[in-house]
């Protein structure tokens, strides 16, 4: 029953003076007793003074609102003060606005985190953690692919014909044979710049190319070097050239595929040696 | 309206008592109901709402001690029933004033300054939204953002961002609202001392 009463219409006509008399005596009555009626009506009211502001009522309407709300100093001081509300949220949405077409991205991010440094001070140091760790993968990226570069021109058939100065050269036998031998060792030093190792090929099965692979043990990086071919010998050796200055001390294996005629991977060999200095 | 007698204590007692057995809660329903009344003095166009409140009381006070024990219902009832007949009065003197041909017309009942500026409304709303939280700033913020049309989308939508309804909406900003504009009203007395 009450909920009839007291939709928005009637408490708009109520409140403008449009009622008749048991109509607005039995709202009056519910708005003196019952909390919740009196909170509507005053929240209708607030939204009557607020369209008056706004000039969104009609001439009758405003007339009839005048007459109630436009009165006394105090009423005025009433509609002073919403206008005010109503002008600061208009302003500063407007305000909101524009912000985020002026300023920068960043700007803006702090912006929408309402520039608490408790969040932009992480942001910034995970951006900059992050931007270091790019510098430093790209870094990495790009001396492999200097190396593996390098690693392609010391090996090509051409290259491998001539005896380049400061290189040392010593044949690794596969592991299986190795056992029974000491283990072959190379000694850095500054005037040695190339290590050709000589890798023996005693598998039955030939191929035209191989493929090598360079690991570092105890290490997550290797080298790999295609197109490698055979020395026309009766012992196949495949000769592979590394640069002294990507071998550190330790421990290293060599992965040597045969790469038949269809570039596909067949037997394998390994062969392994350490590096001082 | 200019009254010319307090209540004497015992009837103001009288009334506390009236309202609620519990005179915390007597006198809270007392200060709301003065400023109802004041509601109900300024819907029936009454020049001066505050003095008519207190002419009800007043009238009331001299009767409580003869009408309370025979009394059904909510005393409010009572009181809005006295304002009613204040209204009238006051409406058919006007008529009257307004009848008779030489008389002089009373005075505006303007008694708050007059040069109360926007600037000084402004201040004073500055100063009152920082004692607001954020949460509530903010709230009135984005109800008020926007006007006429666009106002009825903005709210629905607001409302659901909330996960209320818009009727709760409505109550929860008028609530704020409402002791948003007794901070600004006090404020502004205070500029006017």
């Amino acid at each position: 029953m009450k909920e009839e009463i007291l939709t928005d219409a009637v408490l708009r006509e109520f409140l403008l003076g449009k009622l008749d008399d048991e109509e607005a005596a039995r709202i009056e009555s519910l708005f003196l007793t019952d909390s919740e009626a009196r909170e509507k009506v005053l929240v209708i009211e607030q939204e009557l003074i607020e369209d008056y502001i706004e000039d969104s009522l009609t001439t009758d309407d405003r007339e009839k609102f005048l007459l109630r709300y436009g009165q006394t100093a105090a009423q005025l001081q009433q509609l002073r003060i919403t206008k005010a509300i109503k002008d600061w949220a208009l302003r500063e949405s407007a305000r909101e606005q524009t912000v985020p077409v002026e300023l920068s991205s960043w700007s803006r991010l702090r912006a929408r985190l309402r520039l608490k440094p408790v969040f932009v001070i992480p942001i910034a140091v995970t951006a900059m953690i992050a931007i270091v760790c790019v510098a430093v993968w790209l870094n990495g990226r790009m001396k492999r692919a200097a190396i593996e570069q390098e690693l392609a021109q010391l090996n090509t058939p051409s290259n491998l014909r001539e005896v380049p100065p400061q290189m040392i050269s010593m044949e690794l036998p596969p592991i299986a044979v190795r056992s029974l031998e000491p283990g072959k060792n190379f000694t850095k030093s500054a005037d040695i710049q190339t290590v050709e190792l000589r890798l023996p090929w005693i598998q039955k099965e030939r191929y035209s190319t191989y493929q090598a692979e360079v690991r570092h043990v105890g290490g997550d990086e290797s080298f790999t070097i295609p197109n490698l071919q055979p020395e026309k010998d009766g012992l196949s050796i495949i000769r592979l050239r590394l640069p002294a200055h990507i071998l550190s001390r330790g421990q290293y294996q060599i992965r040597l595929s045969g790469i038949d005629s269809g570039g596909v991977a067949g037997t394998t060999a390994e062969y392994a040696f350490s590096v001082d200095g | 309206m200019a009254r010319d007698s307090a209540i004497p204590p015992e009837s103001f007692e009288e009334i506390l008592a009236w309202l609620n057995p519990d005179r915390d809660v007597a006198a809270a329903m007392y200060v709301q109901l003065r400023h109802d009344l004041a509601k109900m003095f300024m819907w029936g166009r009454c020049g001066d709402p505050e003095g008519l409140t207190d002419e009800a009381f007043d009238r009331v006070a001299k009767k409580v001690r003869d009408v309370r024990p025979g009394y059904e219902g909510d005393p409010r009832l009572y009181f809005r029933a006295v304002a009613n007949n204040l209204i009238k009065e006051n409406h058919k003197k006007i008529k009257t004033q307004l009848s008779l041909e030489d008389v002089d017309l009373p005075e505006p009942q303007v008694t708050e300054r007059e040069d109360e500026t926007a600037a000084d409304v402004e201040e004073c709303l500055q100063r009152c939204l920082q004692t607001l939280g954020a949460n509530k700033r903010e709230l009135i913020l984005a109800y008020y953002a926007k006007e006429k049309q666009a106002k009825i989308d903005h709210r629905n939508e607001l409302a659901q961002k909330f996960g209320i309804t818009v009727e709760t909406l409505r109550v929860r900003v008028f609530r704020i609202r409402e002791s948003l504009g007794e901070c600004i009203g006090r404020c502004l007395k205070r500029k006017q001392k």
